[in-house]
């Protein structure tokens, strides 16, 4: 008896608050969109004077080149001897992402699957990894690589970028391979298949959304390290991208088509990456922005 | 019994190396650097033992106080700047709707990019002669605020902050709006028939049901601060004169510019305790504010 009133109350009040609400939407949305455009803006600016000239660059940074000089990128990746860095970088990237992946999968498997003694004591010891900040390590890691003949080398830069994302990809790792049914593992021990079969045939496969997260992560990581590359390798030859490009931003501060093309070619692959995986980026980086 | 042995060789090959690469490139550097900062070492020749001798250089150090005093202002700057934006942007982009998914996308790019093209790019926007800050100031007929964003001290560490700020924004948003989708929509419900108004809604349901998230936030935010070196290294250096030095790069220059390995590990140890101690405080007083 009671509830009628209120309910008819109800809808009148949302039908007159109705236009209210579409303006003030479409306002926030035209906002939203200003925000997203100014936040994208050097982005778009970076791929647009890349195209320049160097005068125009000059006279006109704002709007679209006159003429859209291709010829830029194909300099820019000589005179930046781009094909070097961009091999240096493709190598340590991949064995690095190889080596977590592989590492990071057994040590998860091992540490979801069984109950031992010390197990505690590792997943402690890997949670430490989360929590200390890289940098107070550089100067104790040269002088390590140093000692074992590694600095100056594709390992000097290979091991401790697995040894600092090992951490993230096995709690990652972990996390799912402990919702895999315990049944399962029983059934293959059954058909006879040992606890490495089990591992590469079964849990491995099962593991993929997990993996490919810590992978997708581990190269945005890798393939942008800047302060090891920096600290760890001095020869030219062996430099990644980030680090040769700073080198050559520095050298060439005032050729600038030069300068925006080497870094449009540079931003490139990780945009690529980015845009074919976006879910597992972003979920991957939130995950990973716990160790920071 | 066999079995048994299996399992223990099973536990032992899969762990190992993990363990090795870990230990050996994670805990043992961060054991020495504590060692490390009780000596007086050039990095090669001999090791000379002073105590804490470092550490009460560090107390003493002027350029050391203006590195701390820098990083809490990209600390302040990124607690006071990255939450307030990104938890405004997650109210708003929290429907998935295809709109807020492309806005959402486009907040979050800058963290995929390496940070020295970021750097390399926000000195060109601040460049005095050719940056687009100041050709955009002119244009709008402010010219006479042009300036040499980066080599002004009164301001400089400021202009710094903000392409950090607009680079870390995205992982925040992402985990507001996870926080606020995980509140049960009886509770919004609820709280809508009994007649709360939005903004009511906003400070006596969402804020207080996401507080444990936005307190992970703030905790990220110190110990992101803390790391800052990149951006700082490629667009200036620490200078004109250590005015924008931060703990980082004070500890980077100090050992590779000057090799002073001894001091640079003091430096790294006092990082972490400064960080440590930042993180027990903000959640301490985050803790009271609850009650």
């Amino acid at each position: 008896m009671m509830q009628t009133p209120v309910e008819l109350k109800k809808p009148l009040a949302k039908r007159r608050m109705f236009p209210k609400v579409k303006i003030s939407r479409a306002l926030l949305n035209i906002l939203l969109s200003i925000y997203g455009f100014v936040t994208l803006y050097p982005l778009i600016w970076l791929f647009l004077s890349a195209f320049k000239s160097n005068p125009e660059f000059y006279e006109f940074p704002f709007g679209l080149p006159k003429e859209w000089h291709w010829e830029n990128f194909a300099d820019a990746w000589n005179v930046a001897r781009m094909g070097v860095s961009f091999k240096n970088s493709f190598i340590v990237t991949i064995a690095a992402l190889i080596l977590t992946l592989v590492f990071g999968a057994m040590a998860a498997f091992v540490l979801s699957r069984f109950r031992f003694r010390g197990r505690a004591a590792a997943m402690a010891l890997f949670l430490l990894g989360m929590l200390i900040p890289i940098h107070s390590t550089l100067v104790p890691l040269f002088i390590m690589l140093k000692k074992i003949r590694l600095l100056d080398t594709y390992g000097a830069l290979i091991f401790p970028y697995t040894a600092f994302e090992l951490s993230l990809a096995i709690f990652v790792t972990i996390a799912y391979m402990s919702s895999i049914p315990k049944e399962m593992e029983e059934a293959a021990l059954i058909d006879g298949t040992g606890y490495w079969g089990f591992f590469f045939r079964v849990m491995l496969p099962l593991s993929a959304p997990a993996l490919s997260t810590v992978g997708i992560l581990a190269f945005l990581r890798f393939w942008n390290d800047f302060a090891f590359a920096l600290v760890f390798i001095s020869k030219p030859a062996l430099q990644t991208l980030p680090l040769s490009l700073s080198m050559f931003a520095t050298g060439y501060m005032t050729d600038y088509r030069l300068t925006f093309a080497a870094l449009s070619l540079a931003v490139i692959p990780t945009i690529v990456v980015y845009l074919v995986f976006q879910e597992q980026v972003m979920k991957g980086m939130v995950a990973g922005a716990v160790k920071g | 019994m066999t079995a048994k042995a299996r399992i223990r060789g099973v536990i032992i090959v899969g762990l190992l190396p993990a363990l090795l690469v870990f230990t050996f490139f994670v805990i043992v550097p961060i054991l020495w650097s504590a060692w490390y900062g009780f000596y007086d070492w050039k990095g090669i020749g001999a090791m000379k033992f002073i105590g804490f001798g470092n550490y009460l250089e560090i107390i003493k150090d002027p350029v050391f106080a203006t590195s701390l005093r820098n990083n809490l202002i990209v600390v302040a700057a990124s607690v006071f700047g990255q939450v307030p934006i990104a938890l405004a942007l997650s109210l708003v982009l929290r429907q998935s709707t295809l709109f807020q998914r492309i806005i959402r996308s486009v907040v979050f790019l800058p963290m995929v990019l390496s940070s020295v093209v970021i750097g390399i790019i926000w000195g060109y926007i601040y460049h005095p002669q050719i940056g687009i800050l100041n050709s955009l100031l002119e244009w709008i007929g402010l010219g006479s605020w042009k300036q040499a964003w980066l080599s002004n001290p009164d301001i400089s560490m400021y202009m710094l902050a903000i392409p950090i700020i607009w680079n870390f924004i995205g992982p925040y948003m992402i985990m507001y709006i996870a926080a606020l989708q995980n509140i049960p929509s009886e509770i919004e419900d609820a709280s809508a028939i009994d007649g709360a108004k939005p903004m009511r809604m906003l400070f006596s349901i969402r804020l207080p049901m996401i507080w444990d998230t936005i307190k992970v936030t703030v905790v990220l935010c110190i110990s992101g601060s803390l790391k800052t070196f990149d951006l700082i290294y490629v667009m200036t250096g620490g200078g004109p004169a250590h005015s924008t030095e931060l703990l980082a790069s004070y500890m980077y220059n100090n050992t590779f510019s000057i090799y002073r390995f001894g001091y640079g590990s003091a430096i790294s140890t006092s990082i972490i305790i400064i960080s440590t101690v930042l993180i027990a405080g903000s959640q301490l007083l985050m803790r009271r504010n609850t009650r």
